[in-house]
């Protein structure tokens, strides 16, 4: 008798629970975030993590989405690319969150593709990525390789530059984004030869690898400097740096010890954003260039209001382990922000939080005056952007020295660029 | 009509950039306050005649030392500060011209200078400032604006400053500059119309070996004639001194990279090669050292918060700058020691002195502590890296017939001859150090002949982190100071000390060097970092399987074995 008493009394609760759930899931709409909160990614992903938190909270503030507050569901990836997947596979099948924020890494978004496209899901990819990639079930806002990497060199090419020398991280997105660069540069007249770093070619000549590369944690950059002080040496040369991380560090160090400056060979670096800064010997760097849709400096109203408010926010919040000082705002923060509008958008242009229904709407061109100026999807799942060319100053920040207005991301670029 | 062409006059001279009404100051003030309009700012500079009050105006700007001033109901102003210091550090402004700037009461405005905003420059025009600058220090008393001011007007081989080149190259007396001015007036020369200047131009150039003309000669060796065939016999000659150069800068860059190694190795050479115990937190002791030096940094400069698990500890400031700042080095270097030896110590009292016996456990039980000092890092500093900058007497560089020497890698090579020496010198000369070696040779042969056994540990022990500690100090300035810094040279120590012999400090000096230059001299032949370290971990893979004991066996008669 007791034992049916228990048992009922469990009942009871469990039924009193379901009905809880599912009177505040009639004003609540369930949203993923997916990002690593520990491990090596946790350092740039933690910001992406905040800057979400704070968009849902100011949404959320505004009356929300189609009058239902946004109700986020944050999941740690821990930097695990399987475990990245799994996660993903708990915010469909068990959240049934209407939509995803999420990931960094190309690899993360590799691994959690296959689930997202099984359950059609959505995601919303916010950082810098290599293309070569085009899935219904992921909206980039990223930066497309020709928004961040081909405007760089055409801003080079503006500058006169003549010899290019391309440095990266042994992985997918420097790999790929070089070989693009490769044709685009000889697409643009570059001689061959004045494209450094070394080649690797296949059995039948075809070049498979451009640019010289290096693992995570290298610490020895002597000779890759050596030799770009020879390549550099009749001035008119730049490096196209896609390093990544904390490997910066040992680089532009003996970088500045071989004497080598912005002024007599600058380097156009990809992965160092505001939020990089913050581990980086600023004094270093000085003069040397960075390429994003979006800079902290931009002296629009709406940036100075998101930077403002978010700085309020920061304060504020009483989310567990966010940082309150020295925080600063960068171009995948930005992105994961525009993101979240543009789905909100979305969702209210349909009427509905089908994932079918919002993509349609996604589809249709919509619109987002953001911190760096107007954004508008596309029919691949991309978003049209500007694009800053920034020379960085001791504080951390940029000094924008040129802007690309309204640049349409293309994904598929290997193979576009036809040799002169 | 006479007042219609004076009007045009008018106009013209108030828009013809070739006016030398302004004075430099007047127009500097002007470009000054154009803010983001670099091509109209660089107009600006360039019309002005270049005496000795444009240098130093474009020297100031171009270091920040002009500011500018928004006050309220007033225009915004570019000023600069006069040398007279007030008890607040506040300094008098002055306007471009040099007259101080006033208030509305007739009186000097006082500023600070780090209140202010540093007028900014960009790329283009500091481009431009330069060369405006390089012009003037063809002339110029230091040594080293003259270098740089003759190698920029090479580079820029505009024949129009040929007059200027020749008149510095019968005045200069330092052969260096002498060199670098004659390879100028050839890069020039080989933008002039006459072919026999070019081809003596090119012959020149091939006898002064110079690199810096490599793409400019490959140009002219593409045409055809007798500049082709002498711009092609200039290269062949350059190319077998980059061979001569890439030879001895590898030679160089092993020597520093085996130092590296070295630095890191010595510690674990001490408490695994002498004492038998797998410290697997010997990389964390390298980071103590290393975050030493960003502790005492950070003293130098402007103080440091710590808070780790709610306690709150504050370090003072010096706040201090110039040759007082850059010496906090010198200072961190024995306290990195101090430091890092103190945490052995206290790691052997905890820990290593109940596992003499037991090796295996002693890897396990360092690796948890290699483990909990990396959260300790991360608790009290943070997750992120810091920011240890290096000193201005390590971040510049000798060239040596154009084989560039790193002061920071020319020091880390000193360094490491200093400690080597310091450690023998130790171990074999004092009575500390054969008390060491008796221990270390038979732990319990040593205690039956009075020695304190355990006193004797915990020294070397202290001495081997010590040691570490030092290698932290050192590895803060060529690379990253952050959590896992340790995790990044524990495999190379190990890998070092194995390869020397365990055991013999001797085996480690020459297996660092010998790993260094292998590993430099194949990054140069293969061209591909990952490659060469790989080649060298399989080198020494075979290598380990002829010689398991390593370079240098230690031979002993030592009963444990």
């Amino acid at each position: 008798m007791k034992l049916i008493n228990k048992s009922a009394q469990a009942l009871l609760a469990l039924t009193s629970m379901a009905f809880t759930h599912t009177a505040s899931a009639a004003d609540t709409v369930k949203v993923g975030v997916l990002h690593s909160l520990s491990g090596t990614m946790a350092i740039s992903e933690t910001s992406l993590r905040d800057v979400l938190l704070y968009t849902f909270d100011e949404i959320n503030a505004k009356g929300g989405v189609m009058g239902k507050k946004i109700e986020p569901v944050v999941v740690d990836g821990a930097s695990n690319w399987p475990l990245f997947a799994e996660k993903a596979k708990q915010l469909l099948e068990k959240d049934k969150a209407a939509v995803v924020f999420g990931c960094w890494t190309s690899v993360s978004r590799k691994s959690v593709l296959p689930v997202f496209e099984k359950n059609n899901g959505l995601l919303f990819y916010p950082v810098q990525y290599e293309g070569e990639e085009e899935s219904k079930n992921v909206f980039y806002t990223a930066e497309a390789v020709n928004q961040q990497a081909t405007p760089a060199v055409d801003y080079m090419l503006d500058k006169k530059k003549e010899k290019y020398y391309l440095l990266g991280s042994d992985y997918v997105y420097p790999q790929t984004t070089n070989l693009v660069l490769l044709e685009y540069l000889l697409s643009k007249g570059v001689p061959i030869e004045n494209i450094g770093g070394g080649f690797k070619k296949d059995s039948s000549g075809k070049i498979i690898s451009a640019g010289k590369y290096t693992p995570f944690g290298h610490t020895d950059y002597q000779q890759i400097v050596a030799e770009i002080k020879q390549f550099s040496a009749g001035g008119k040369a730049c490096v196209i740096n896609t390093l990544n991380g904390d490997t910066n560090v040992p680089f532009f160090k003996e970088y500045a010890a071989a004497g080598l400056t912005a002024e007599s060979c600058p380097v156009v670096s990809f992965s160092i954003s505001e939020d990089e800064f913050r581990a980086l010997p600023a004094k270093q760097l000085v003069g040397q260039l960075g390429c994003w849709t979006y800079f902290q400096s931009i002296k629009s109203d709406a940036n100075k209001a998101f930077v403002s408010s978010f700085q309020k926010w920061l304060k504020e919040t009483k989310v567990d382990g966010v940082k309150k000082e020295g925080r600063v705002t960068c171009s995948p923060m930005v992105l994961s922000y525009d993101g979240v509008y543009l789905w909100k958008a979305a969702v209210e242009k349909a009427g509905s939080f089908d994932v079918d229904k919002v993509r349609v709407a996604l589809q249709s061109g919509l619109s987002f005056d953001g911190p760096g100026g107007k954004v508008t999807t596309q029919k691949n799942m991309h978003l049209t952007k500007n694009v800053f060319i920034g020379e960085t100053k001791a504080d951390g920040q940029f000094k924008i020295l040129k802007e690309y207005k309204d640049v349409f991301g293309q994904p598929w670029l290997k193979g576009t660029f036809k040799a002169k | 009509m006479t007042r219609l062409f004076s009007l045009i006059a008018c106009v013209l001279f108030a828009i013809s950039p070739n006016s030398f009404s302004v004075t430099p100051a007047e127009a500097v003030a002007k470009a000054v306050l154009l803010e983001d309009k670099t091509d109209e700012q660089v107009a600006l500079i360039q019309s002005v005649a270049p005496d000795q009050a444009l240098i130093d105006l474009l020297t100031l700007w171009k270091e920040g030392g002009i500011f500018l001033l928004e006050v309220p109901d007033h225009a915004k102003t570019p000023v600069r500060l006069d040398d007279t210091k007030d008890s607040d550090e506040k300094q008098g402004a002055l306007l471009l011209s040099g007259q101080p700037f006033t208030d509305a009461a007739g009186k000097q405005v006082r500023l600070l200078a780090s209140d202010l905003n540093a007028a900014e420059t960009d790329s283009d025009l500091r481009t431009a400032m330069k060369s405006i600058l390089d012009l003037a220090g063809l002339a110029a008393p230091d040594r080293q604006a003259r270098l740089q001011a003759v190698e920029t007007l090479g580079m820029g081989q505009d024949p129009t400053r040929l007059p200027a080149l020749r008149v510095r190259l019968s005045k200069e007396t330092d052969a260096e500059i002498l060199s670098v001015i004659k390879e100028a007036i050839a890069l020039t020369e080989l933008k002039t119309e006459d072919p026999e200047t070019i081809v003596a131009a090119c012959r020149a150039l091939g006898n002064l070996g110079s690199i810096r003309s490599q793409d400019a000669l490959k140009a002219i060796a593409k045409s055809s004639g007798a500049t082709a065939r002498a711009a092609q016999e200039a290269l062949r000659k350059i190319e077998q001194h980059l061979v001569t150069v890439n030879t001895w800068g590898t030679l160089f860059r092993g020597l520093s990279l085996g130092s590296v190694l070295l630095v890191a190795a010595l510690g674990l050479a001490v408490t695994f090669g002498l004492m038998g115990v797998i410290n697997m937190a010997h990389g964390e002791m390298i980071a103590i050292g290393a975050y030493t030096t960003y502790v005492v940094q950070c003293i130098f400069g402007p103080g440091l918060e710590l808070s780790p698990f709610g306690l709150h500890i504050s370090f003072p400031s010096l706040k201090a700058t110039g040759w007082l700042y850059d010496s906090y080095f010198i200072i961190a270097i024995p306290l990195s020691f101090l430091t890092a030896a103190l945490a052995g110590i206290a790691l052997e009292r905890c820990v290593i002195r109940f596992l003499y016996r037991r090796p295996l456990e002693s890897l396990l039980a360092t690796w948890g502590v290699s483990l909990v000092l990396q959260q300790l890092f991360r608790l009290t500093f943070g997750a992120n890296n810091v920011q240890v900058s290096s000193p201005r007497w390590l971040s510049g560089h000798w060239t040596f017939n154009d084989v560039s020497l790193g002061w920071n890698r020319v020091f880390v090579i000193g360094f490491a001859v200093a400690i080597v020496v310091g450690v023998f010198l130790l171990l074999a000369r004092t009575p500390l150090g054969l008390l060491i070696r008796a221990v270390m040779q038979n732990r319990s042969m040593a205690a039956c002949m009075g020695v304190r056994t355990e006193r004797v540990n915990l020294l070397t022990f202290g001495l081997g982190s010590g040691l570490a500690g030092l290698a932290g100090a050192f590895l803060s300035q060529i690379g990253n100071v952050g959590p896992s810094l340790g995790q990044s040279y524990i495999v190379d120590a190990f890998m070092t000390v194995v390869v020397g012999g365990v055991g013999s400090l001797f085996g480690t000096i020459f297996s660092a060097l010998g790993i260094g230059m292998a590993d430099q001299s194949l990054q140069q032949i293969l061209g591909n970092p990952v490659l060469g370290k790989i080649l060298v971990l399989a080198g020494i893979i075979l290598f380990l399987q002829w010689r398991p004991a390593g370079l240098f066996v230690t031979r002993s008669r030592s009963l444990d074995n």
